[in-house]
């Protein structure tokens, strides 16, 4: 039978063997999304038509054909259209242009437990969900032993579901869903049901399902699932095919696109984050405090709130970067590297050989480093009154990867009372190359010797 | 629309099941589960009989029996559409996430309360029996009048709840809507009460009709001089009327079923 209209094909004849399984045709999907909350007849009514909306484009002319036998992964970031794309395959979505052509039965993991109702028992909930799924109650009748045991369950199956756990009642719908048995399953995370054993069980049955030449569908955030199961990949991304191909190939696509959204998102917090410390530390009404209090207040964190800033104020530190080599802003750096810390000083009185430090901090709050000009037998000279000047430490990073948190000071010559010190002003990430653990990368070269 | 009869005649197991759910769902936590959706009907007669053949002294002879001839059916027909105005809104997990024909939720509705109108046609029975009345010499009507009267139904349950997913005030109109509804058949009154110049709006209302049959099977069968309303025109105008209402049920069901996973 072949069913016209609605975009949506369906094909029965027994000769589809030579057909793909699914063959999506430069299929796209709109949604319109009302900027009303629920539609209603008031407002219809009184407003004559619904309000404004905005056009979304879930899918946009995306072809693509799955042979019959073969796994296909679908992976993405949220949003990318894969569900929108497991919807028309099951028909739960009709698309706004294109042709869905399926030829098989097919079955649809989208959720498990469709339609379980609390108050009927395991047994009863499982007669409803799998004619839900399409299985005839003779079917089910034969399969119930199985449908049982493999769910573990046989202890509680005459209990109403609603005294299962999430756990239970997963498993439940996972061990009717399994049983129905299609030409084609779609399967959308639900793989990650119950526990380790569980999960064992479930990913023996989908192999089960390969072997006999069924064809699957899987979409999922789980690389290695994608991996291990699939023997073809879709990237897709704002509801397009960014590339298909081979799992290795798709996965490894997928994950440095993720790692480069998520260095800019890391990037973009810090960001923000940063300008809210600045502005809030520079807004605080600074202390004036003498040489002993220094190594407490220093220490971050000390008697439960950090003291983020304090000194005279007879000079002022106004910003704080991190520079490559070349001079070139950055927020991280590799182990190794070359970087400068730079931060501007303002006198506001004229300052004899001021001393300028920095110190870095983990995230535990132990000082990993830290030097000063005094240290280094640095001569600062003498600054006037409006003096604005900056400050570079030329840095080697030999650090373990991790956020470190940089603390800035300007002492006057006695090294003991301040003008200034901003606590925790700046973090630098260290990209971590996964070589060795701590704090400190002593770079090693491992022999062994008999 | 003969391809999808077919569709839906291939689901039929999950349209049972899920009646069968309805049902246990409805009569479940009680040992007199059904009993107890009796109860209902009866407490309705009980006032209504109270309150017209007490108070107000209408003159009706039996008037609980008048009265519950024709309040079942219309019962049958007011509970499906309340019940079935919110069915494929509530059940949106399943219509988001599983495809089937999405006329099997209201229907599911719609065979629940046949089923029970059925049941409480059988206890209306015993007592009919008990009372003395010859409930059984027309009987044959009976399957032929509840058929016609389940197109009515089923055409009204699907247009509300195809409607209900885009207008979610819908409900509270629609439980309004039946409450004139049923004032507006001759159920608490008989049709010979209402004044010359309203009977033909109300002699439009299909449900008059069918509650006259109804009548006229149960109750007039011992008092018969009030019988015989029904004439051929007005019937065949009922007729044409629940057919066109199921049509357009059924059409703007099916004209709205594709977008409800959207707009749920």
């Amino acid at each position: 039978m072949i069913r016209k209209g609605n975009g949506y094909i369906r094909k029965k004849n027994k000769d589809y063997k030579d057909d793909a399984a699914i063959d999506i045709r430069s299929v796209s999907k709109r949604y319109r999304i009302y900027h009303e909350k629920i539609p209603s007849l008031k407002n219809t009514i009184l407003r004559r038509k619904r309000t404004t909306f905005e056009e979304f484009m879930a899918l946009d002319d995306v072809s693509f054909t799955v042979d019959h036998g073969q796994t296909l992964g679908i992976i993405g970031p949220n949003g990318s259209g894969k569900s929108t794309l497991l919807k028309l395959m099951a028909r739960i979505l009709q698309p706004t242009s294109g042709k869905v052509i399926v030829n098989g039965s097919l079955s649809a993991l989208l959720e498990l437990g469709a339609g379980f109702h609390p108050d009927l028992t395991g047994r009863e909930n499982i007669y409803i969900n799998a004619a839900i799924l399409g299985m005839k109650k003779r079917d089910v009748d034969k399969r119930m032993d199985g449908i049982i045991e493999f769910s573990e369950l046989a202890k509680f199956i005459d209990t109403p579901v609603k005294n299962y756990s999430s756990g239970m009642y997963m498993r439940l719908g996972f061990s009717v869903a399994i049983n129905v048995n299609p030409d084609i399953l779609l399967v959308d995370e639900v793989l990650t049901v119950g526990d380790q054993a569980f999960q064992a069980k479930c990913y023996k049955v989908i192999y089960d399902f390969m072997k006999k030449g069924k064809t699957i569908i899987i979409v999922s955030h789980d690389l290695d699932t994608i991996s291990d199961l699939c023997s073809k990949v879709i990237f897709l991304k704002d509801g397009k095919i960014v590339d298909m191909g081979k799992p290795i190939n798709m996965v490894v696509e997928y994950r440095a696109y993720i790692e480069e959204l998520e260095k800019k998102r890391i990037i973009e917090q810090q960001r923000s984050e940063r300008k809210k410390i600045f502005k809030t530390i520079i807004e605080r009404n600074r202390k004036i405090v003498n040489g002993e209090e220094i190594a407490k207040l220093a220490d971050s964190g000390v008697g439960g709130e950090t003291i983020k800033r304090f000194g005279s104020g007879d000079a002022e530190i106004q910003s704080i970067k991190l520079l490559d080599s070349n001079g070139k802003d950055i927020d991280f750096c590799e182990y190794g590297d070359d970087v400068k810390i730079v931060y501007e000083v303002l006198f506001k009185e004229r300052i004899e050989e001021p001393v300028f430090g920095i110190r870095l901090k983990d995230f535990r709050g132990n000082t990993v480093y830290g030097t000063n000009t005094r240290l280094n037998n640095i001569k600062t000279g003498t600054f006037e009154k409006g003096d604005l000047i900056k400050v570079v430490f030329r840095q080697k990073i030999p650090l373990i990867g991790g956020e470190y948190l940089v603390s800035s000071a300007v002492a006057y010559k006695d090294n003991i009372t301040y003008c200034d010190w901003v606590n925790d002003m700046f973090t630098i990430n260290v990209i971590n190359r996964k070589t060795a653990e701590g704090v400190v990368d002593l770079n090693p070269s491992i022999a062994i010797k008999k | 629309m003969i391809s999808n009869f077919k569709k839906l005649f291939s689901y039929r197991e999950l349209l049972f099941s899920l009646t069968k759910k309805e049902l246990k769902v409805k009569y479940r936590g009680s040992v007199l589960g059904f009993l107890w959706s009796l109860l209902n009907p009866i407490l309705t007669m009980l006032v209504y009989t109270f309150v017209f053949s007490i108070i107000l002294r209408a003159g009706i002879k039996e008037f609980a029996i008048f009265l519950i001839c024709a309040l079942l059916p219309f019962n049958f027909l007011s509970n499906s559409v309340n019940y079935g105005t919110g069915s494929i809104i509530s059940n949106s997990n399943l219509v988001n996430k599983i495809y089937f024909p999405r006329e099997i939720l209201p229907l599911s509705i719609v065979l629940a309360n046949l089923f029970n109108f059925l049941l409480e046609l059988v206890a209306l029975f015993i007592a009919l029996a008990v009372l003395g009345y010859k409930f059984y010499l027309f009987l044959y009507i009976l399957p032929v009048l509840i058929f016609i009267q389940f197109f009515l139904v089923v055409g009204m349950t699907l247009l509300v709840s195809a409607l209900n997913v885009f207008f979610r005030d819908l409900q509270h109109l629609i439980t309004i809507i039946m409450m004139v509804w049923f004032f507006g058949t001759p159920i608490i009154y008989p049709l010979q009460m209402v004044p010359e110049r309203f009977q033909f709006i109300i002699k439009l209302n299909p449900m008059t009709v069918y509650a006259a049959y109804y009548r006229n099977i149960f109750y007039y069968i011992k008092y018969p001089e009030n019988a015989g309303f029904p004439g051929t025109m007005e019937t065949l105008i009922a007729l044409g009327i629940t057919l066109l209402i199921f049509f357009i049920g059924y059409f703007v069901f099916k004209k709205l079923e594709p977008r409800f996973a959207e707009e749920i």
